[in-house]
């Protein structure tokens, strides 16, 4: 115990450094995704065949296999076949490479959530707007989009608090996020070796982050109550 | 001279003609009342009219000006449509009320943001808007429901913000759709009462309508359709106690027992 | 767009399990390049430069050191600095290119993936020459000595004390170490786990009978004053060496011997040794 008391500030000054790398994904991947996620919902609900169907082609590898492979493809590929390592060896490069592979996969699954949202909304509103004489753009910002949010925001939250443990997948191309640091304890690091309560340690950290973000999607829900 | 003069509309969706050689006209004050079963095509005619829909074939003149030619594709342009579509109202049989906002607000909506796109947009041209609305919405007997939300009022209370919405645009003709068939049978009432009111203030109407007693009552036309085409039309009194044609009787002894 | 997009992924899945298959194919591979490049084609001859890897290094002005966190071999002080043996063997090694040295950590499972796929230039971190590490790697002189041994409970060590007596025991190894290799040449059942430290968490929890690990990382993790006070080590399976990675075929793991070399000749590779309390491994260069 006492052992512990002393390694606890080196640890959390650890945990610490790696918690900020996974926000630091985590806020990157909502930046990229949730406008991405967009323009591949409106590309696979367009009536340009092609476009529809790549998006859906694209949607489908995306979703239909780990975010651990496409990891390793985006990290590794460019490299190892292509023969030009775009993104560096560097901790930077690393980011950038893990950024890429979550921002394209979770665009995919708020693609889909956008599309339920979407339409989810009854094609009445969209006749109310036109025969007010409301132009398309004017519907979609003053009549649907507020709909849409209502009906997105429960799978968005499941979503998105799923993201945050996710981000523990980017340590397979050695980016180290707040887990790689907990686990160096076990390894042997600073001084300390074979001490697995770092590890669980970072639970903490997961439970205090999503423990906020549910509180707070938990507001907006309550805050979109007031119409059906 | 005709407020509305519709001339040999043809609509089909695929392979089924839904409308055929669909020809009538309205004068100003008219109150229009299209009967018949459904499927008959009725909705899909008011639907043309607020260019909902795009007929195939024929055109729609509203004050001797050609808004739809559907021989000439330039008249379907959307800015174009969407000046049209001002000339007509339309009173969805489900309400189609926006669900977050209140009452006032679902009937300043379309006005306020015409006004924003205009010059010269103030706060007294708002509180212009603000007190049009509210005088629509006491018109309707919803004096202290503006500021509820739609799921916080009654079947009958919503279609009524609904007319007031359509109103608000003082369009030419206002047309309803069924716009008591989704309502509770003790709540129809309220909104005929309202209908009603309208017609006697002089409104153009065109009314698709399963209310026999209120087609008979209010209406200075009616329109019998069967299979996308007029069977039969005139005087209410004729066309309803007195059909001519077989299947006119048949429907509304059908409707009516 | 997306399509190609899409068949790049399916390509890139395909060719990085041909990869696994046969790292070490890609040596044969640059032959020919230079066969061409003596027929005096312009296009071959103007890659003929991009061969060396030296030449290379020094034109980017840094090598790029695959490790991971391993007292005493890389790690790092309370500044936040990369030292150990192998750090300031390797900082020593940049230092005689004119080139600076950037440490990065990498998951031990992928060095050939990185390596290959030019992330990092090679690996430094007391690796140990296997058979699967030559065939893929360009691979330096050993430098290091090092032993597989056996670790148990110390309560019942006197049980295990030679190589037969170990065969029927339920091993924890390291998947792709030399200690799993050592483990199955001997016959017996090995949990491959992520790292030697997990192997060692095992035999504590008593999740497994035994561990393989090597002597060095058992001297500072196990016994008493240890983490593990309650293990031990037993018999030796194996002696290996250590050495350098570079991609197949690269001319640093030359430069890196005839640093070695030299280094050891002045003495310098004995001081560091000292330094980091390695110097009875050290291999006469």
């Amino acid at each position: 115990m006492e052992l512990i008391l002393q390694q606890l500030p080196i640890v959390i000054g650890a945990l610490n450094v790696g918690f900020l790398q996974t926000l630091k994904l985590f806020f990157v991947t909502l930046l990229g995704a949730i406008p991405l996620g967009l323009l591949i919902a409106f590309g696979s609900m367009s009536k340009f065949k092609p476009l529809s169907a790549l998006m859906k082609t694209l949607v489908w590898v995306i979703r239909g296999t780990p975010l651990m492979i496409q990891l390793l493809i985006i990290y590794y590929f460019p490299g190892l076949v292509l023969g030009t390592p775009i993104w560096g060896g560097g901790e930077g490069g690393r980011f950038a490479a893990a950024a890429c592979s979550f921002i394209l996969n979770y665009a995919c699954y708020f693609s889909e959530i956008y599309r339920g949202g979407i339409q989810g909304v009854p094609v009445g509103q969209e006749e109310a707007g036109l025969v007010l004489g409301m132009t398309k753009r004017q519907i979609f910002f003053q009549v649907t989009l507020l709909q849409m949010i209502k009906r997105i925001v429960p799978p968005m939250s499941n979503e998105i608090i799923t993201l945050v443990k996710d981000t523990s997948l980017a340590r397979i191309i050695a980016l180290q996020e707040i887990i790689w640091a907990g686990q160096a304890f076990m390894k042997g690091s600073q001084g300390i070796s074979g001490a697995i309560w770092p590890l669980f340690f970072t639970a903490v950290y997961y439970l205090i982050c999503n423990g906020i973000l549910t509180l707070a999607f938990g507001k907006l829900e309550k805050k979109l109550d007031y119409f059906r | 001279m005709s407020i509305l003069e519709v001339s040999h509309i043809r609509k089909t969706f695929g392979r089924t003609e839904v409308l055929r050689d669909i020809s009538f006209s309205l004068n100003k004050g008219d109150v229009v009342s299209i009967i018949g079963s459904s499927g008959s095509g009725k909705t899909t005619l008011l639907r043309c009219l607020n260019f909902l829909e795009t007929p195939d074939e024929g055109t729609i003149k509203v004050n001797d000006e050609l808004l739809f030619d559907a021989a000439d594709p330039t008249s379907m342009k959307e800015s174009e449509v969407r000046k049209k579509r001002l000339h007509f109202g339309l009173v969805f049989q489900s309400f189609n009320l926006f669900p977050q906002y209140t009452a006032m607000e679902n009937v300043m909506l379309a006005k306020k943001l015409l006004a924003k796109q205009e010059p010269g947009y103030s706060k007294e041209k708002l509180a212009e808007i603000e007190a049009q609305a509210k005088d629509l919405l006491r018109q309707m007997g919803l004096a202290d429901r503006m500021d509820n939300y739609p799921h916080q009022l009654s079947g009958g209370q919503c279609q009524r913000v609904a007319i007031a919405r359509a109103l608000a645009l003082q369009p030419d003709i206002l047309c309803f759709d069924e716009p008591t068939s989704a309502l509770d049978p003790e709540l129809t009432g309220e909104v005929l009462r309202v209908i009603r009111e309208l017609a006697d203030q002089g409104h153009t109407m065109v009314i698709v309508t399963h209310e026999m007693a209120f087609a008979r009552d209010v209406a200075s036309h009616v329109i019998f359709m069967a299979d996308g085409v007029i069977v039969e039309q005139g005087n209410p009194k004729d066309v309803i106690d007195n059909p001519q044609s077989e299947r006119a009787r048949a429907f509304l002894q059908k409707v009516q027992h | 767009m997306k399509k190609v997009f899409a068949l790049l992924l399916a390509a890139a899945m395909l060719l990085s399990m041909a990869a696994c298959g046969s790292s070490g194919s890609e040596a044969p591979a640059s032959a020919p390049a230079e066969a061409s490049a003596a027929e005096g084609s312009a296009a071959a001859s103007a890659e003929a430069p991009a061969d060396s890897e030296v030449a290379a290094i020094q034109a980017a002005g840094k090598l790029v050191v695959g490790i991971t966190d391993f007292e005493p071999r890389d790690y790092k002080n309370e500044a936040g600095e990369w030292v150990g043996f192998d750090a300031d063997m390797a900082k020593a090694f940049a230092e005689s290119l004119g080139v600076a040295v950037e440490f990065v950590e990498i998951d031990w499972d992928n060095k050939i993936m990185e390596l290959d796929g030019k992330t990092i230039d090679c690996v430094w971190n007391g690796m140990t020459l296997t058979d699967e590490v030559t065939s893929a790697m360009e691979c330096s002189k050993p430098y290091c000595n090092n032993a597989q041994i056996v670790i148990v409970p110390a309560a019942v060590a006197d049980q295990y004390q030679d190589a037969e007596s170990v065969k029927g025991l339920n091993f924890a190894v390291e998947a792709g170490s030399a200690g799993e290799a050592a483990v199955n040449e001997l016959g017996a059942t090995a949990t491959p786990v992520k790292a030697q430290s997990d192997a060692l968490m095992e035999v504590a929890a008593g999740t497994s009978d035994a561990a393989v690990i090597d002597s060095l990382m058992a001297a500072a993790m196990v016994g008493e004053g240890t983490s593990y006070a309650d293990l031990t080590y037993t018999v030796g399976l194996t002696t290996e060496e250590y050495g350098v990675g570079f991609r197949k075929g690269s001319d640093l793991a030359e430069k890196l011997n005839e640093f070695f070399a030299a280094s050891y000749a002045d003495g310098t590779m004995m001081k560091i040794a000292e330094t980091y309390g390695v110097q009875a491994a050290i291999i006469a260069q």
